[in-house]
């Protein structure tokens, strides 16, 4: 995908490389737990919206991403099986409202070892050049680099530090160069 | 078993490569996010927590800079340093902290890189000194030379050290928090006040640790509860993986003064939290950061040794005889020095408590002077202790009567260690943004009120801490005597607690259940609070009570008040004329 794309910045890092964010989140209406998103691609919905009508999204033919908030207790979207079932999610994105709020840590680290979790991790909200590093120890393999922050140089931030003592977190993988 | 892990003879640790790139990474890091702050690039709220995470304070003059001394261990190479930087970037001195830090009060924020980089050259950092994350582990200053230690904490410190450091989950925890770590039958390490204390046992042969949580000074204080009575060593990491993990994601975050751990763990109660904690531990035990006996060996084999000369066991004693002679040597001799495992040798302390100059405070030149005793004297090592002194570990017995004329020649043998003028305070508010009151003017009236060396010794060990603000950094809680800066409508007043400590002595066939933190205990207010000027006046009167209920010299201020309670304390205390309440005691109790 181009670097730039209808004046967008590329502030999703994925694969390694910078990217267009296409994802959109949705909020359901006030008083209708029930609302789902149309069928397009890019839909990012709340947990409980998930959990609400998982069969029904996941035979979409545009699978939705689901948003883990601090609050959320991470064990719900695995269920009673005790593992995430992969079918029908597109990405799971954890959010991090203020980057001060480090539940959204121990949530990835919970979906990788715990709760099975092998597709796509992205970290999203206040993501900042400071914060990669740490997040891409934790699982996290994309990242919604924050407005204001660089996100070249938050692709080089992987490389902060190239020793850890932490043997149970792997080490960031670094960058491939973009495109 | 192999002993090694827990050999007694262990006590610099020395920095691998490893250990080294992470430290100089650190330093190019945090010198890029100050660069980029002074260009605007990182906001004010962004910026913040990131140098918090690396010591800095803003504080009412300047920055302050806290400087992590690992589990209080330092060598004379690195105080020479501290000794420069306190010259160079701030205005000749350093403050050592209640948590064996050294804080600088006067650097600049441009300069603070420079600072960290030549802290780098010695192995030194101020990595997670503040912010909410894992701060530096804190242990007994007599470790690995105590007569009465079973296993010597300092391999431990070590690794928990390396993995805390960084650590990618928990740098944004709902709260700071402190782990300490005693290996010794008295706890000088405090473990029950802590977040995490680990007390390191023996069980069937095998090295491990009772896991004590939730302990803690501050707004509300409490003693620990025992969640696990014994974590075998391997297993050490994982657990403390476990249990900070519960504490991310259910510690509160909706109210700073309510997100320390102590109140998750009274919230939930500690059976609940140890449940939860042993659940999230199952899937994590043997895992990655379980530790090998080959990762224990090469951890503790960077540790230096000191050599001790076993002819020491024979020297003539030096110290009889000049002590029977001179009593300001009989005094320094009976209080600043400790027994050493080693037959021959003794631990000094270096006193920082003079009266006059605010505890814990130290001058480069006198940092430099001690860095050459300590080649001298002991190894070229030193610590630093909790109680804001420093400790020269392993001086020869026949050396005493020269080290000590030299320590007093430079002020720094004042002999009053566990006495009532050996004064724990924070800064206070002549430094400290958040404080209420001043606290080191208050433990200069009180040292001024106790000149008499004489009669200080005649008290007896007696812990007076003082704190500036309910954060509670001088550990009033936990004092005999116990001083708060309160603010009042304006105004600096002080509540006074009794019977507070931080630990009693844990014998191997008490009941664990029913002893509390390792015997910590908090003190209770004893009633209204005081003016500043009053202070010293309700210390002496105090002091006065104690003397005339003692039943003998060996009966302690601690243990009177354990005896009698504090009630007869406060009733001499509010019926004493000097302290009769000027007008504006309601407010004052309000």
């Amino acid at each position: 995908m181009p670097e730039q794309q209808s004046g967008q910045q590329a502030r999703l890092i994925r694969g390694g490389e910078l990217v267009v964010d296409d994802s959109r989140a949705f909020q359901p209406p006030e008083g209708d737990g029930q609302a789902l998103p149309p069928d397009e691609p890019g839909w990012v919905v709340p947990l409980d919206t998930w959990l609400g009508a998982q069969d029904a999204l996941r035979a979409r033919s545009h699978p939705v991403a689901v948003q883990i908030s601090p609050d959320d207790d991470v064990a719900r979207l695995a269920g009673e099986s005790g593992a995430v079932d992969p079918r029908g999610i597109a990405f799971i994105a954890v959010s991090f409202p203020v980057y001060t709020d480090g539940r959204g840590y121990s949530q990835a680290q919970l979906l990788r070892q715990r709760y099975g979790w092998q597709g796509e991790l992205r970290a999203v909200g206040d993501v900042m050049i400071d914060t990669i590093h740490y997040q891409a120890r934790c699982g996290f393999d994309s990242f919604l680099v924050k407005p204001g922050h660089d996100p070249h140089r938050a692709l080089a931030a992987f490389g902060t530090f190239t020793q850890h003592y932490q043997q149970a977190y792997p080490k960031p993988v670094p960058p491939q160069r973009a495109a | 078993m192999n002993a090694s892990p827990y050999i007694l003879s262990r006590y610099m640790y020395i920095y691998d490569p490893i250990d080294q790139q992470i430290v100089e990474q650190r330093v190019a890091q945090f010198s890029d996010q100050t660069r980029r702050f002074l260009a605007g690039e990182l906001s004010e709220d962004e910026f913040r927590v990131l140098r918090l995470q690396n010591g800095l304070y803003i504080q009412r003059h300047a920055p302050m800079l806290r400087v992590a001394i690992p589990y209080g261990m330092l060598r004379a190479d690195q105080l020479r340093t501290l000794a420069y930087i306190a010259r160079r970037w701030d205005r000749g001195y350093g403050h050592f902290s209640t948590r064996q830090n050294i804080q600088f009060n006067w650097p600049q924020l441009p300069d603070v890189p420079d600072i960290l980089a030549e802290l780098a050259k010695v192995q030194m950092h101020a990595i997670q000194t503040s912010g909410n994350c894992i701060r530096n582990t804190t242990t007994d200053h007599f470790a690995g030379v105590a007569p009465d230690e079973h296993i010597n904490p300092l391999v431990w410190c070590e690794l928990i050290r390396q993995w805390s450091t960084l650590h990618p989950e928990f740098a944004f925890l709902p709260r700071k928090f402190k782990i300490a770590v005693s290996g010794a039958t008295t706890d000088r390490a405090a473990v029950g006040v802590h977040d995490i204390g680990l007390q390191a046992a023996e069980e069937d042969g095998q090295v491990g640790f009772r896991v004590w949580v939730g302990g803690g000074l501050g707004r509300t204080p409490l003693v620990g509860k025992l969640i696990k009575p014994f974590v075998a060593w391997p297993d050490l990491l994982t657990y403390l993986q476990a249990t900070l993990r519960v504490y991310n994601l259910h510690g509160r975050r909706d109210n700073k003064y309510k997100a320390r751990i102590k109140i998750l763990v009274k919230d939930l109660g500690a059976e609940e939290f140890a449940r939860q904690v042993e659940e999230t531990w199952q899937p994590l035990r043997g895992g990655p950061d379980t530790i090998t006996q080959a990762h224990l060996d090469e951890v503790a084999g960077r540790f230096t040794q000191p050599s001790y000369d076993p002819a020491a066991a024979d020297d003539a004693d030096a110290c009889a005889p000049l002590a029977a002679g001179d009593r300001s040597f009989a005094r320094w001799l009976r209080v600043n020095t400790h027994p050493h495992r080693m037959p021959g040798y003794a631990a000094v302390t270096v006193s920082l408590k003079a009266t006059g100059s605010p505890p814990g405070d130290m001058t480069a030149e006198q940092m430099e002077a001690v860095a050459e005793l300590a080649e001298r004297y002991s190894f070229g090592e030193l610590r630093v202790s909790h109680e804001q002194n420093l400790i020269l570990a392993d001086v020869r017995r026949r050396d005493l009567p020269e080290l000590w004329r030299k320590l007093d020649a430079l002020g720094l043998a004042t002999a009053n260690v566990g006495l009532i003028t050996n004064i724990i305070a924070c800064p206070g508010g002549d430094f400290c943004a958040l404080a209420n009151a001043v606290a080191i003017p208050v433990a200069e009236a009180i040292q001024r009120r106790f000149d008499d060396l004489d009669f200080v010794h005649d008290i007896g060990e007696l812990d007076l801490n003082i704190s500036g603000c309910i954060n509670s950094c001088g550990h009033h809680h936990v004092g005999h005597i116990g001083i708060l800066g309160v603010d009042k409508a304006g105004e600096e007043w002080y509540q006074v607690t009794l019977g507070g400590r931080q630990a009693s002595a844990i014998g191997a066939s008490e009941n664990l259940a029913e002893r509390r933190g390792g015997g910590a205990a908090i003190g209770r207010i004893i009633g209204p609070s005081f003016a500043r000027a009053q202070v010293a006046d309700v210390v002496d009167r105090l002091v006065q009570t104690y003397l005339r209920l003692r039943d003998s010299e060996a009966e302690r201020f601690i243990d009177v008040v354990d005896r009698v309670g504090i009630d007869p304390f406060k009733t001499d205390v509010y019926a004493d004329p000097r302290l009769a309440k000027p007008k504006a005691e309601e407010v004052a109790h309000a």
